[in-house]
């Protein structure tokens, strides 16, 4: 008998393919209507609670973040002095500043107290040096005319609430028109004299309720400033962020970064998002118990089964494999339908709020957000403990043996 | 083997007698050499011996059957031979291999490839159809699903099951289901078939049709049958004859079939007699 020498002798034996171990879970599933729906149910209410909650911890997480980092970049560190007689931010420190590894960008900005007016004496508002790179990292908000460059003469941008403040109410009349300023150069050098000039409006923007006013370096430059009052640089990546920072304050400089605040955010939600997913993960627990009874009553039930497919030549470890299969089939199912249902919820909510602020907030905001690294997260999270739970019926299969299996009535 | 159902001659059993046999000749190798197997189990505190120091061998090729009280070990002497269930004691060799000194999944393997077993009950995964049943065996020995079903629906139109393929199978009668437990035992062309009682719940012409199919995968595929009865009318069957009582076997030879045969229908007819008797008596 050539054929027995041949199965027999074989050390490794071709054995059931991963595709029919499949179908096999999937017709035990479907055959059992109720029961895996039920199983799945559970399963949908407790990763579907956690992902609704969390969702909206990252949502309302997004917004704050929004609200105070702002247009900022996050890679921008600006940097004053914390003494401007000992440390000055001036031309040559700059140079300075510029040659440090990992800068994308650098600008600089004079800042002083200023008085504005159409002819003589005016109000109170500050008016601010920049040069194209600092502008480009502040995003101004503009509404009318253009922003300033760099080769720009005695020319201004403002903000609307500068404008009221003098006496213009109709932006496209103010375009063009000359106003006169007054900036008390002392603040930097005792040296200096006033800067009395006139300016002329080239750009309008919004910045709310301050009086602001935007001029270019040069303005001061002309005028011998020794010192900025503020330098802004962003980073190539923000990996890099702290090893800049640490450098430039090696020099003597303060620095701040939006990074910091985002890291206080972020610590925060981290918490309360801990605090969510634990309320969620009360489902979770129940939904496990479902499952394990689920498995526990299909073990039962099927050691028969399991006794004739092993003397019908299945490995024991195939028996094993088919309850971690079906196990990972009800789970993945269950955690995305989850997944999917509270991504639907999120995002009516989200409709409905932007549609009722709509006349309040301008820009569209989302208090559910369920980023794809939230669906990944939380498949797998199932996948694992639906398996941890299948391990003890699968073992119990993998046990059985197929005589006393058979005789049992 | 060809679909000896449609063919009526087949369903008529025809007694073996020896040189009418067209595999007579060859019929000179041992397949299963069966050395001083015991069997007891352990059921709770007590020790249950089933078995007793039983010694048999079975030619390749060959019909054979076994027979004996309820009770006395038939069952646990097929597990034991089909490679599922180790002796306590004893060695089991078949074609030369002293088979439980194999690893389980080795001899898993080689229960699916080369035994097939009809049992004394039918067992089926209730999930899956009835020609996903037959190929079981397949589907465990790594066949890809298409080549098992074309094997599966092979072993079906044998036996004149096929339209049956897509029902489930706890769905049909007795008769079809074991003729289905039939196909599912032959799917996989093994050289040894194990019947227990295949034909015990039928009706005459179930079990005759049975009887022929094991009868036919004997003689035109000359594979070995081991079959366990309690129907008298099947043994002249047989080549050969394995009492067993109490757990002792007992090896007839060949020339003893009949005079054996004869014996037991004497036995049969004078029990029925004293039955009759006791009852007009009594
Ligand atoms: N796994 C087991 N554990 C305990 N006892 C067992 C086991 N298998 C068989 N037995 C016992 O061994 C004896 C023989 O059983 P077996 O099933 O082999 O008999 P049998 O000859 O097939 O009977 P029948 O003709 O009724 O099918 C019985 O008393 C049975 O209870
Ligand atoms: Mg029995």
């Amino acid at each position: 008998m050539d054929k027995a020498r041949l199965s027999l002798a074989k050390s490794k034996r071709p054995t059931i393919s991963l595709r029919l171990l499949l179908h096999m879970s999937w017709q035990n599933i479907i055959s059992k209507k109720l029961r895996s729906w039920l199983t799945i149910m559970g399963i949908i209410v407790g990763i579907g609670s956690i992902a609704f909650l969390v969702s909206f911890g990252l949502g309302l997480q997004q917004i704050v973040t929004d609200n105070v980092v702002g247009d900022n970049s996050i890679r921008s560190i600006e940097i004053t002095t914390p003494n401007s007689r000992i440390i000055k931010l001036d031309s040559q420190a700059i140079e300075k500043i510029q040659k440090f590894p990992h800068i994308d960008k650098l600008g600089v900005a004079y800042s002083f107290p200023a008085s504005i007016g159409l002819s003589g004496g005016g109000i109170d508002s500050i008016i601010y040096g920049v040069d194209d790179q600092f502008q480009e990292m502040t995003t101004l908000n503009l509404i009318d005319g253009r922003l300033l460059n760099n080769k720009d003469q005695n020319s201004i941008v403002l903000s609307t609430a500068t404008l009221k403040a003098i006496g213009i109410s109709d932006n496209s009349k103010a375009l063009g028109q000359d106003v006169e300023i007054t900036v008390p150069l002392q603040y930097a050098d005792p040296e200096l004299k006033d800067l009395e000039e006139s300016f002329k409006i080239v750009g309008i923007i919004d910045s709310g309720q301050d009086n602001e006013i935007f001029t270019t370096t040069a303005v001061f430059d002309a005028q011998q400033v020794p010192i900025y009052k503020v330098a802004k640089v962003i980073a190539d990546d923000t990996d890099n962020i702290n090893e800049l920072r640490t450098q430039i304050e090696a020099s003597g400089f303060q620095t701040s970064s939006p990074i910091d605040t985002l890291d206080q955010i972020n610590q925060l939600f981290k918490f309360f998002n801990i605090i969510l997913a634990g309320f969620g993960a009360i489902g979770i627990i129940v939904a496990l118990l479902g499952m394990f009874n689920t498995l526990t009553i299909s073990l039962l039930e099927r050691t028969k089964e399991i006794g004739l497919m092993v003397t019908l030549g299945g490995r024991r470890r195939d028996m094993r494999r088919l309850f971690m299969i079906e196990a990972s089939i009800l789970s993945i199912i269950g955690a995305l339908s989850g997944i999917v249902l509270s991504y639907v919820s999120g995002q009516i909510i989200n409709q409905v709020a932007n549609a009722n602020a709509a006349s309040r907030v301008s820009e569209r905001f989302n208090i559910f957000s369920t980023p794809m690294w939230l669906v990944a997260v939380l498949v797998l999270f199932m996948l694992a403990v639906g398996l941890l739970v299948a391990f003890f019926p699968a073992k119990r299969a993998e046990r059985i043996n197929p005589i006393d299996a058979l005789r049992r009535e | 083997m060809k679909d000896i159902t449609k063919n009526d001659t087949s369903h008529v059993i025809k007694p073996n007698k020896g040189s009418e046999h067209p595999s007579s000749t060859d019929r000179h190798r041992t397949l299963i050499k069966v050395q001083g197997i015991e069997q007891s189990f352990k059921v709770g505190e007590e020790t249950v011996e089933v078995l007793h120091n039983s010694s048999f061998t079975i030619e390749e090729k060959t019909f054979n059957i076994i027979y004996g009280p309820s009770g006395s070990g038939k069952s646990t002497l097929l597990n034991v031979l089909s490679a599922i269930q180790p002796p306590t004691r004893g060695r089991v060799e078949i074609a030369g291999f002293d088979i439980y000194k194999y690893k389980p999944e080795q001899l898993a393997y080689f229960r699916g490839s080369q035994i097939g077993v009809v049992y004394q009950q039918n067992y089926w995964v209730s999930s899956l159809n009835v020609i996903e049943n037959v190929a079981l065996p397949l589907y465990f020995l790594g066949k890809k699903k298409q080549e098992a079903h074309r094997l599966a629906m092979d072993a079906l139109q044998r036996i004149d099951m096929a339209p049956f393929a897509k029902k489930s199978p706890l769905l049909l009668s007795g008769g079809e289901q074991q003729r289905i437990a039939m196909a599912r035992a032959i799917v996989a062309d093994p050289m040894l078939i194990i019947a227990d009682e295949p034909t015990g719940s039928l009706d005459t012409k179930n079990g005759d049709m049975i009887m022929a199919l094991l009868q036919s995968y004997n003689r035109d595929l000359k594979r070995t049958v081991v079959l366990v009865t309690h129907n008298m009318e099947y043994l002249p069957l047989a080549d050969r004859l394995i009492k067993i009582n109490d757990g002792v076997c007992q090896e007839m030879q060949n020339d003893d079939v009949g005079h054996t045969t004869k014996n037991l229908i004497k036995d049969l007819g004078d029990r029925i007699d004293k039955l009759a008797e006791s009852k007009r008596n009594g």
